[in-house]
């Protein structure tokens, strides 16, 4: 039985994918992408949505801020995270898509791992179990 | 309709999917690389695979005009706004409505005007000079341009608020000497195209060693001079003298302003067909072949005429008209 929350993260530096990915795992069904393109591929895979994303702001061909833009679009529950580490205009349009929290980086993985939770319990949707497919 | 993106490198059919996934977004797009590469193909197939097809694709050079005609064909304006202002002119951005306007050389845009489309950008909408209505604009915006905006911004000569709202989508085409994967397939295209519409079935593909050195070539203009290439060989009917000329760092196209003018038409399709003309074609063609052999020979006698027409074996009489007709000059 798997009802543990899904999570997305977007990232293009690999350092920082794989220590969100490594500190997550734990604790939810994590999936990740290094950019955009593929983060986008994944969003429109994923049927029922994601519990929630955090993305990168700068990164190649789609920005965070199009990701953000997008899954609002689709899934305007879904919660996002957007973590930027290139000054205050990223931020704003973060901010202006409708992300639900914006981080700087260097960020603290204790802090985002409670952001993380609020985001989750805050947001009402489903379970989806297993067992319950039809 | 334009051509489509052709190629089989890993850059390219990476373009094609994020095309696929991105054209029904109309999150602003940046589309950079060097001239010729294919800015303005990407943009059309984003376009045609957008809600947006069949609706305006307007396109306007920030480079090509000053700053004061940029900012009236950009917004438009009222009749008497400024002299010679003489009717109301809507501009592109409502030109553009429920459409895309493509901003080309954006790098060049003035300040002043950046902060403008940046008004716009954030939904403010814009004002026609010398009017006080405001405007809202559905317009899809697209850049496109060979700098390197990050320079730009480094200089003070790009806006960095502007440079982000932008680039929500940056598709960046290499250029076409990193992916000569990609040749073979653009020759077998246009040539197909260009035979068909001159009307030159009975001219053959390149064989394996043309194509291997057209493949070497480093295509300094990329796509685009890849299709004047084609377009000059199916008017002289010899892939070897094309590909002797090219290889050999000698470039027809570069020396005969006239041969470049018209062999620099954009599309065969949309273009004044008379452009085309055989006869006109043939003659510029023989022209710039002429000019190159006569200064040859004259150079390498000392422009001594009379050994000149030996070689050339021509008349004294016609060397001197052709040097005239042909303004070939001796070489200080």
């Amino acid at each position: 039985m798997d009802n543990q929350y899904k999570l997305l993260i977007i990232d293009d530096n690999e350092e920082i994918l794989s220590t969100l990915y490594d500190y997550f795992k734990t604790k939810y069904n994590v999936v990740t992408a290094s950019n955009g393109l593929d983060g986008l591929k994944l969003i429109e895979k994923e049927k029922k949505g994601f519990d929630l994303v955090i993305t990168d702001i700068v990164m190649p061909n789609i920005s965070g801020i199009g990701i953000i833009s997008i899954v609002k679009q689709k899934n305007p529950d879904t919660p996002i995270i957007a973590i930027t580490g290139w000054g205050k205009y990223p931020e704003l349009l973060a901010i202006e898509v409708q992300a639900d929290l914006v981080l700087e980086k260097p960020f603290n993985l204790l802090e985002l791992d409670r952001h993380v939770a609020e985001l989750i319990k805050k947001t009402i949707r489903p379970q989806i179990h297993t067992d319950e497919r039809r | 309709m334009g051509p489509p993106l052709i190629g089989v490198s890993r850059d390219i059919v990476r373009i094609r999917e994020l095309i696929d996934h991105v054209a029904g977004t109309g999150l602003n797009v940046v589309i950079y690389g060097e001239s010729g590469v294919g800015k303005e193909v990407v943009a059309q197939n984003l376009y045609q695979k957008s809600p947006r097809a069949g609706q305006p694709f307007i396109k306007i050079n920030c480079a090509a005009l000053p700053e004061g005609l940029l900012e009236s064909e950009l917004f438009g304006y009222e009749q008497g706004a400024f002299t010679g202002a003489q009717r109301k002119k809507r501009g592109k951005f409502e030109l553009a409505n429920k459409g895309v306007l493509l901003l080309d050389e954006i790098g060049d845009m003035s300040l002043p005007l950046q902060a403008k489309l940046l008004h716009v950008l954030q939904g403010s909408g814009f004002s026609p000079l010398g009017s006080e209505k405001n405007i809202k604009s559905d317009t899809w915006i697209m850049a496109s341009t060979n700098n390197d905006l990050d320079e730009n911004i480094k200089n003070g000569k790009f806006r960095e608020d502007l440079y982000y709202r932008l680039n929500i989508i940056k598709i960046y085409i290499q250029p076409l000497r990193k992916r000569p994967e990609d040749i073979p397939l653009l020759i077998d295209y246009y040539f197909k195209r260009y035979s068909f519409n001159l009307d030159k079935k009975d001219i053959k593909k390149p064989g394996k060693s043309i194509l291997d050195r057209l493949i070497k070539y480093h295509w300094p203009g990329n796509v685009r001079e890849l299709q004047n290439v084609l377009k000059r060989m199916l008017a002289l009917g010899s892939w070897d003298k094309i590909v002797d000329e090219l290889t050999s760092g000698h470039h027809e196209l570069d020396s005969i302003p006239s041969v470049k003018t018209y062999l620099e038409t954009p599309s065969i399709l949309t273009s004044d067909l008379s452009l085309f003309s055989l006869k006109k074609i043939r003659k510029k063609a023989i022209d710039s072949v002429e000019k190159e052999v006569i200064s040859h020979v004259l150079n390498e006698t000392g422009w001594n005429r009379t050994k000149a027409t030996k070689i050339l074996k021509i008349s004294y009489k016609t060397l001197l008209y052709k040097i005239s007709e042909l303004g070939i000059k001796e070489k200080k």
